[in-house]
C-alpha cells in the first residue's frame, strides 16, 4: 500500500512479481540500451512502459522473459531470475505469455494449432509430434478463442487473416499457456483506433478476470494511461518517470515532485521532438 | 576502377584462350565436324518405331529407380538437415553432419554409380544407391539451409514458451519451411529423373542403357527413340511439378499478405 502514496520507487514488495534492481542491459557490451532500471511491479496490474522507439521499452520485456540477461543488476520474476537458456527456469517459462510485436504466429498453420503452440509444455513429445492434444485442450482452446472474438475461425490459415485478427490469435496463444504474466511489445502500434480498443479490451478483459499481471509496451501515452495501472516512462534506456492516474488526475508515483501540469508538458516537448 | 574492371574481363579472355590450347578445344574442329550432324539427324529420322515399347518400359524402371532414390533420399535428409541446422544445434552437432553431408556431396551420381556397381553389382539396385547417395549431400544442405532461412520470430515467441526442440521442431520449423523442402523435394526428383537416365552408361540400370550401347554400334535411330522417351517424361515431369507447385508452394508463399 506504500506504494499507492508514491513515496519510494526501490522499496521492495512482496506483491511485487517482477523486480528489478539497477538493472542495465547492451547488446555489444559498449552502449546500453538501458540504464538503471529500477522498477516493482505489482502482482495482478495492468502495467505499461511507453516510450519513443529505440528508447529500449522491447528490450526490457526481453530481460523479463529471459531470453536477454541484463549487463547489470538484478531481475527477479515471481522469485526466479529469468532466463530463457537456463534449463532450471524452463519449468516457469510457460508461466510468462510472450507477444512479440511481430507476433511470432506460424503463417502456415492454423488458427488452432497456433494457439495450441501455448498448450505443448503440458503435452508429452510423442503426442505432440502427431498433433495430438486431449479433448480438454482443443476445447479450451476454443474456449479461448470465443473469448477473444475468434469463434468459427479456428480452421483459418494465420496468413489469411486481417492484423487485428493475427493479433487475437497471438493473444489467445498466450492465454492457453495458464501464465501469470503477460508481455505485449506495441500489440496495438500499427491498428486504427477502433481495433486498437477492441484488442485493449480483450487483454484488459483477460487480464482482470484471471487476475495475471500484465505489462505492456505502448508508444502513445495517452491510450497506455487510459488503461494501465501504472505507466513507467523510458526515455533513452532511463525510467524517467512512473506515473498513473488517481481519479481525474496523473499523480506522479517515482518521486512524487511532479505535478499534473508538468508530466503533461512533459509530454508535449516529448512529441515535438 | 573501369580500367581494373577491363584488366579481370581482359585477363579472363586471355585465360580461356590460354585454357582452350591447353585442352585441345579448337573452334576449327567444331566447324570440321558440323556436317556429321547433318549424318545423325538424318539417321535419328529413320526412327525404328518397333522399339517403343521396350524404351517405354525402361523408361519407367528409370522413374520408379528415381522415385525410390528420392523418397528413400529425402527420407535419410530431413533428420540430417535438422541435425545440421545452426539454429537449431550446437557447433559439436552441425560441424560434423555438415562435413560428412560436403563429402557425399563430392562425389557426382555418376561416380557412386560405379562405386556401387562394384558393391551390389551390375542393375538398377546401385542407381537406386547412386541417386539416394547424391539426394541426401544435395537436399539436406539445400534443406538445412531452408530451415536456417526460416523467420526468427516465431522461434523466438515459441521457445519463449518452453517448449522442447522437438516441439519446436514439429510446430514451428516444419510448418514454416514446409513450402520450401517440398518444392526442394519436386526439383530434385524431377533432376533425379534425368540424371538416372545416364546411370545405365556404367551400368546401373535405367533407360541410359539402351541408349549408350545403340550409340555404341552406330545406331542412331534405335538409340532416337529412346532419347525421345526421355525427352517427352521430362517435359511431362516438368508440367507436373509446374502444377503441384503453383497449387501448393505459391499459394502459401503469399505468406503474411492480408485477405480481407
Amino acid at each position: 500500500m506504500q506504494e499507492q502514496k508514491g513515496s519510494s520507487s526501490s522499496s521492495i514488495s512482496t506483491l511485487s512479481i517482477v523486480q528489478m534492481n539497477n538493472v542495465s542491459a547492451s547488446y555489444d557490451s559498449k552502449d546500453y540500451v538501458l540504464k538503471n532500471i529500477k522498477m516493482s511491479i505489482t502482482r495482478g496490474t495492468n502495467y505499461a512502459i511507453v516510450g519513443q522507439s529505440g528508447s529500449g521499452k522491447s528490450t526490457l520485456l526481453k530481460l523479463i522473459n529471459g531470453m536477454m540477461n541484463p549487463s547489470q543488476g538484478k531481475i527477479m520474476v515471481d522469485y526466479k531470475i529469468p532466463n530463457t537458456s537456463d534449463k532450471k527456469f524452463k519449468p516457469f517459462m510457460h508461466k510468462i505469455g510472450y507477444i512479440p510485436q511481430n507476433l511470432g504466429l506460424i503463417k502456415n498453420s492454423t488458427v488452432l494449432e497456433n494457439v495450441l503452440i501455448g498448450a505443448l509444455p503440458r503435452v508429452s513429445g510423442f503426442n505432440s509430434f502427431f498433433k495430438k492434444f486431449s479433448d480438454l485442450e482443443i476445447d479450451n482452446a476454443k474456449k479461448i478463442l470465443k473469448q477473444v472474438g475468434l469463434q468459427g475461425k479456428a480452421e483459418r490459415q494465420v496468413y489469411m487473416l486481417s492484423g487485428g485478427e493475427k493479433r487475437r490469435v497471438a493473444i489467445a496463444r498466450a492465454l492457453v499457456q495458464k501464465p501469470e504474466i503477460i508481455l505485449a511489445d506495441e500489440i496495438v502500434s500499427e491498428l486504427d483506433h477502433v481495433t486498437a480498443r477492441e484488442i485493449m479490451d480483450i487483454l484488459a478483459e483477460a487480464q482482470a478476470t484471471t487476475k495475471l499481471t500484465a505489462i505492456m509496451v505502448h508508444h502513445d501515452l495517452q491510450l497506455a494511461l487510459e488503461y494501465a495501472d501504472r505507466v513507467a516512462v523510458i526515455k533513452e534506456g532511463e525510467k524517467i518517470l512512473e506515473i498513473g492516474v488517481e481519479g481525474d488526475k496523473i499523480v506522479d508515483f517515482q518521486s512524487g515532485n511532479y505535478t499534473q501540469r508538468e508530466i503533461l508538458e512533459m509530454f508535449s516537448n516529448e512529441s515535438e521532438e | 576502377m573501369n580500367q581494373k574492371n577491363n584488366l579481370i574481363i581482359g585477363l579472363i579472355i586471355a585465360g580461356v584462350v590460354v585454357m582452350s590450347v591447353n585442352v585441345d578445344a579448337d573452334p576449327r574442329d567444331f566447324a570440321e565436324g558440323l556436317p556429321n550432324i547433318g549424318i545423325m539427324l538424318q539417321e535419328i529420322t529413320e526412327v525404328d518405331s518397333s522399339l517403343f515399347v521396350t524404351a517405354f518400359w525402361s523408361m519407367l524402371e528409370t522413374i520408379e529407380m528415381a522415385f525410390i532414390g528420392t523418397v528413400v533420399g529425402v527420407a535419410i535428409s530431413l533428420p540430417l538437415s535438422l541435425l545440421a541446422a545452426r539454429n537449431l544445434n550446437n557447433k559439436f552437432v552441425y560441424v560434423p553432419i555438415r562435413a560428412l553431408l560436403a563429402a557425399i556431396r563430392t562425389f557426382p551420381s555418376i561416380l557412386w554409380a560405379i562405386l556401387f556397381v562394384i558393391i551390389v553389382g551390375l542393375g538398377p539396385f546401385a542407381g537406386v544407391l547412386a541417386i539416394i547417395m547424391y539426394t541426401v549431400g544435395f537436399i539436406a544442405k539445400l534443406q538445412y539451409e531452408a530451415i536456417e532461412a526460416i523467420d526468427a520470430d516465431p522461434m523466438d515467441a515459441v521457445g519463449a514458451i518452453g517448449v522442447s526442440k522437438l516441439q519446436l521442431i514439429r510446430f514451428v520449423v516444419l510448418p514454416e519451411s514446409a513450402s520450401h523442402l517440398l518444392s526442394q523435394i519436386l526439383y530434385i526428383f524431377d533432376y533425379n529423373i534425368r540424371q538416372t537416365s545416364i546411370l545405365g552408361l556404367v551400368g546401373a540400370g535405367g533407360i541410359g542403357f539402351y541408349i549408350i550401347n545403340y550409340i555404341k554400334f552406330f545406331e542412331y535411330g534405335k538409340a532416337a527413340v529412346f532419347m525421345l522417351v526421355v525427352l517427352a517424361t521430362v517435359l511431362i515431369i516438368e508440367w507436373v511439378s509446374v502444377r503441384v507447385r503453383d497449387k501448393y508452394i505459391v499459394k502459401s508463399q503469399r505468406g503474411m499478405q492480408v485477405k480481407s
